[in-house]
């Protein structure tokens, strides 16, 4: 394939180059052409020349750096700065010049080249934004008023100190809380996430900290993945998705959320070769369109119903994998039970008998999950008769529908059915999931004994309901991790809070909630290069430099063989510094002012002094080297010097085979990380709990996959008086919130919620109409998108539009967090994926926060109902 | 009135007019593109790539991805087109232009403007089927895509198809592409690149460089 795929560099360069001096003879022919036609006769005056937009100078005129992009997705590319002096003037990306062996065009299977999306390509446009935060900030006015006052960075600093130090001595360990998230890098030294953070360890050092232990993206997923597999490490490489023959996408949208740097592109080849794709989603997506994928269209927040209808189907026409069953699984059936499980508060069933109906005298079949999911009891049969009888084929169970209520139950079926047809550990088939493939050498600060220290951790989108309620608040109504100490079981008392890398104010569900719980804090520090919602809300602003104004090395997240080289590629703006500055001279500063020295400052950053907030380029340098020598050179038989890397600016592994998940563990028999070294249909730690109120869980969870019915679904009693079951999924155009901003990518997508035509038609809406959205949470106005390309009784309305509230509490922007229910699952899924409201004409003004008039979207064909 | 002899009359100002104004430059090679409507996942990293090395405002695009769907629930489909200038064999716009400004280049056949030249007025604008000039209010001039020349006599392609993360946007020669005798990722070996595809204008009528990859509720006889 690579070969035919080649791109002959000389037979272009050959066709398309044919030189300057050619060049003018023919424009000059040209114009001469023109005169003889009698149209304008042009004698001496001007002829015409190339190069309409100069003096927009050529990529050759200007320097090149190589970077990356850095926001929180699951993928990361490579953008080449084109700059002059210290002004990036474009973006481009990799075009196979960049790493070992490098030539323009180099493109191979091996070695693709690691295209970045529009929203990497609109950076510059973040970087140079009007809402770029410049300067150290106070408020003010009222908390989301957005007034502040600029001031040093001595006043900023010395008031952040002193107040954590007070609030600390007043209200104990747990008054602040962490809200670090993967918004500001994904790089190895600077990095904001909740556990590897910067600011994770700088409070956990601090002896203050409240952790927020839920992941918004997939904490359904990952925990079922860890009952599971014990590991979240079940996800192949990209390039295994070439190999596959049947892929179903269940609730998975490639064409919007990039995983690994080429998945979109490894899925186009195995297309080419006979592939054939399903989509189970309520929406017929881009993905769908793209793969020609058999679309089946689903109920939100019922899938785990249409997947016990297929394990039906399998089990009584005895489809199942019987042999990987019997040697790889513990709870899939009667034989597989452990002697232990009868022994357990809550291990008696297997899931065969539960799928069967043997314990509740319901058996699973498709046509009950056709009363539920809404789907025809045929479709299922279909589907689950390719599903197992098709080799190899890879059910790819995604995040989106586990963010909701019970979201676990949905991943760990889809688990069971992987399992149950022996698509794990095989090239092509699929054990996702989490889908993490190969793992990066991903901390190139220190990560020690000081890293992730808590004092409490709870449910992260229970952090309003915990400071509003505090201190009548139950353990298990916030999910409170429990502990081996004193500790356990006491419920944080907190005070204040630290963004760094995170919007999460306009990202968590409830938000409404969230106000009336942010106005009883006493410090709210934002640590960001833009000024986002959360930063209104907030006392103090830091100003960090974005990922072109220090030095890193960009690592894919999640899936993709690779490391970036991210060097300063120009200065930071305004008064911009690193996360990693900024937490070092605050440590420093609280060290003074509680009379320990130096020692908190050059425990946080040994390879720094003082003078590191001011010169942080050869302590970056530092840490960066020793991480490749120590880490990628020594324990990822890396050959290449640092020097060298950085020369190039990629390093892109090549692997003998595909990355597959657990193939050790099926092919060599090496046991899982589970208890019980087996693929836990049954989890043991499930059934060993007695008190639910002492987990983090909070309240009971089966032992086994199940469908649970949700509160807020179509099927469920709020249905009769909000009837529309809101999904909020990604947006192609933003990172979460990020990119919001950029007019590139508002003229390009809108912020509107798609609704089917036949219910639009009902409500008299049509495309283009403003409508009004509302549940008892709160209410947005936003355009509509009226389409067949939903099923009906469904809307769908993207996260991560910034929030902006009118004086009568309607959310202008067309936030879905304003309708979501801030009570997550057992498991800690958040569900955003399920909030049942109502929808209708209004007369309330959208607000997208740029220029409509900037642009007309005639450009798009869209179907008039 | 006798109609038929006006219409002849009109045919033959037409016929005449034809002639006398404009003698298409016939390129030695002439550069076109390619694009994959149904694996196209639309994302649109080619526009923004667009807008950026063209230092462009919200407003004017030089390409534009189009979408385009149709059916009923739950049978519907959707696909995308993928357009900037086509860089006609017979440019409409450039016969309109009445400063010169638009010329065809003699070795690979692209348009471009000479936006020195440019006076704004939009006539090009009007005349193009495809809408591929755009008027840049901020500078009261026409632009519009002109393949990044400079990209194109460095030797390497334009920053739209080199930004395609699923390889569906190429370009080359395009009578070597419509023969399937140009290496391109845009299409399968067992895929046929056509000249028309539904709701767009008759190529016959500027004979426009692109080749499409086409969906099959687009295809045209």
């Amino acid at each position: 394939m690579s070969a035919r795929f080649e791109f002959d560099l000389n037979r272009l360069a050959e066709r398309l180059n044919p030189g300057r001096r050619d060049f003018l003879k023919t424009t000059a022919a040209g114009a001469g052409a023109l005169a003889a036609g009698g149209l304008v006769n042009l004698g001496a005056v001007k002829e015409a020349q190339a190069f309409a937009y100069e003096p927009y100078p050529r990529d050759d005129e200007l320097t090149t750096v190589v970077t990356s992009c850095a926001h929180n997705c699951g993928s990361r590319h490579v953008l080449v700065a084109h700059k002059k002096g210290d002004v990036i003037v474009r973006l481009s990306s990799d075009d196979g010049r960049y790493q070992a062996d490098g030539a323009f065009g180099k493109d191979t299977f091996e070695e693709p080249q690691l295209r970045a999306c529009l929203r990497g390509r609109s950076y510059r446009q973040r970087l140079y934004s009007a809402e770029r935060l410049l300067y150290p900030m106070l408020r003010v006015g009222e908390r989301g008023e957005g007034k502040f006052k600029r001031v040093s960075w001595d006043e900023a600093l010395d008031y952040v100190a002193s107040k954590m130090i007070e609030i600390k001595d007043k209200y104990g360990s747990t008054a602040l809380l962490d809200q670090s998230y993967a918004g500001a890098s994904y790089g190895v030294l600077h990095k904001s996430d909740q556990i590897e953070g910067l600011l994770g360890r700088f409070l956990g050092m601090f002896a203050c900290r409240t952790n927020s232990w839920s992941v918004p993206s997939y904490q359904g997923t990952t925990t079922s993945s860890r009952w599971t597999f014990g590991t979240i490490k079940d996800g192949n490489e990209d390039d295994a998705y070439a190999h596959t023959k049947l892929m179903i996408m269940w609730g998975w949208n490639p064409a919007y959320t990039f995983h690994g740097g080429n998945t979109f592109y490894y899925m186009r080849m195995a297309k080419q070769k006979g592939c054939k794709f399903v989509l189970i989603d309520p929406q017929y997506t881009d993905s769908a369109a793209a793969y020609d994928a058999w679309w089946i269209p689903i109920k939100p927040n019922t899938d785990a119903a249409m997947m016990a209808g297929m394990a039906h189907h399998i089990f009584v026409n005895n489809l199942q994998d019987q042999a990987f069953i019997d040697k790889f699984c513990s709870g899939m059936d009667a034989a597989t039970m452990p002697d232990w499980a009868k022994n357990t508060p809550n291990g008696q069933e297997n899931f065969k008998d539960y799928i069967l109906g043997t314990y509740d005298g319901v058996p699973k079949t498709p046509e009950w999950a056709e009363a539920i999911c809404g789907v025809k009891a045929a479709d299922i049969r279909k589907l689950a008769q390719m599903y197992a009888t098709t080799r190899p084929a890879a059910l790819k169970a995604s995040w989106a529908p586990g963010r909701a209520e019970y979201g676990e139950q949905y991943n760990r079926m889809a688990a069971a059915l992987q399992a149950m047809t022996g698509n794990i550990g095989v090239l092509g088939g699929c054990a996702e999931g989490v889908g993490k493939g190969w793992d990066a050498k991903a901390v190139a600060y220190p990560y020690d004994e000081y890293s992730n220290v808590w004092f409490a951790s709870i449910k992260s989108d229970r952090w309003a309901h915990c400071v509003l309620n505090y201190p009548n608040v139950k353990r298990e109504d916030i999910g409170l991790w429990p502990r081996q100490d004193k500790l356990d079981g006491v419920i944080p008392n907190i005070k204040g809070i630290f963004w760094q890398g995170s919007d999460w104010f306009n990202q968590l569900t409830n938000i409404n909630k969230e106000i009336q719980a942010i106005n009883k804090l006493e410090l709210v520090v934002c640590m960001d290069s833009t000024i986002t919602p959360s930063a209104l809300y907030a006392d103090v602003l830091f100003p960090i430099a974005t990922h072109f104004e220090r030095h890193d090395v960009a690592l894919p997240w999640y899936k993709g063989h690779y490391y970036i080289h991210r060097p300063k590629v120009i200065q930071p703006l305004g008064e911009s510094k690193t996360d990693f500055q900024v937490f070092t001279e605050l440590a420093y500063r609280i060290g003074h002012k509680t009379g320990i020295g130096d020692a908190f400052g050059k425990a946080f950053n040994p390879k720094a002094g003082r003078n590191y907030f001011h010169h942080d380029d050869d302590v970056d340098e530092a840490y960066l080297r020793d991480w490749w020598h120590n880490q990628v050179m020594a324990g990822q038989g890396v050959t290449m010097p640092w020097e060298t890397f950085k020369q190039h600016g990629i390093y892109k592994f090549v692997f003998k085979e595909p990355l597959v998940a657990f193939r050790k563990q099926i092919e060599k028999g090496v046991p899982f990380e589970t208890p019980s070294g087996k693929i836990e249909i049954l989890c043991s730690e499930l059934a060993w709990i007695a008190d639910w109120k002492k987990t983090r869980y909070g309240s009971h969870i089966p032992s086994i996959p199940k469908w649970i019915e949700p509160t807020e679904y179509l099927g469920g009693k709020i249905a009769e008086k909000y009837p529309f079951h809101l999904i909020s999924p990604h947006p192609r155009h933003r990172t979460h919130s990020i990119f919001h901003n950029c007019s590139w990518l508002q003229e390009a997508f809108q912020q509107e919620v798609t609704i089917n035509a036949s219910d639009a038609k009902k409500l008299g809406i049509r495309t283009g109409d403003t409508v009004e959205i509302w549940n008892d949470r709160g209410g947005v106005v936003v355009p509509a998108y009226v389409t067949e390309r939903l099923l009906p009784g469904v809307l769908v309305l993207h996260e991560g539009a910034w929030l902006d509230l009118d004086k009568e509490g309607w959310d202008r922007g067309g936030n879905p967090d304003f309708l979501t229910d801030d009570n997550p699952s057992p498991a800690g899924a958040f569900t955003y994926n399920n909030a049942q409201v109502r929808i209708r004409k209004t007369d309330k003004v959208h607000r997208p926060g740029w220029d409509q008039l900037a642009t007309a979207r005639s450009h798009v064909f869209r179907r008039d109902y | 009135m006798d109609q038929s002899k006006d219409r002849e009359l009109i045919k033959a100002a037409v016929k005449r007019r034809k002639k006398e104004v404009y003698t298409p430059v016939v390129p030695e090679m002439q550069l076109g593109f390619v694009h994959n409507n149904v694996d196209c996942i639309g994302c649109r990293a080619c526009e923004i790539a667009c807008k950026d090395k063209n230092g462009l405002e919200a407003g004017p695009r030089f390409r534009r991805v189009m979408y385009v769907e149709g059916g009923t629930f739950p049978e519907v489909f959707a696909y995308k087109l993928n357009m900037s200038c086509n860089h006609c064999a017979e440019p409409a716009c450039l016969p309109t232009c009445p400063t010169g400004a638009i010329f065809k280049r003699k070795q690979d056949g692209i348009v471009d403007i000479d936006s020195s030249l440019c006076i704004g007025c939009r006539k090009c604008e009007a005349a193009c089927p495809y809408g591929a000039p755009q008027f840049m209010p901020n500078q009261n001039i026409v632009s519009k895509c002109n393949l990044c020349v400079d990209e194109i006599d460095a030797g390497r392609k334009p920053y739209c198809v080199m930004a395609c993360m699923m390889r569906v946007l190429d370009i080359g020669p395009i009578d070597k592409i419509l023969a399937k005798e140009w290496q391109t990722k845009a299409m399968a070996e067992f895929e046929t690149p056509v000249r028309a595809v539904k709701n767009l204008a008759d190529p016959e009528l500027t004979k426009p460089s692109i080749a499409f990859i086409a969906h099959s509720k687009a295809k045209v006889e």
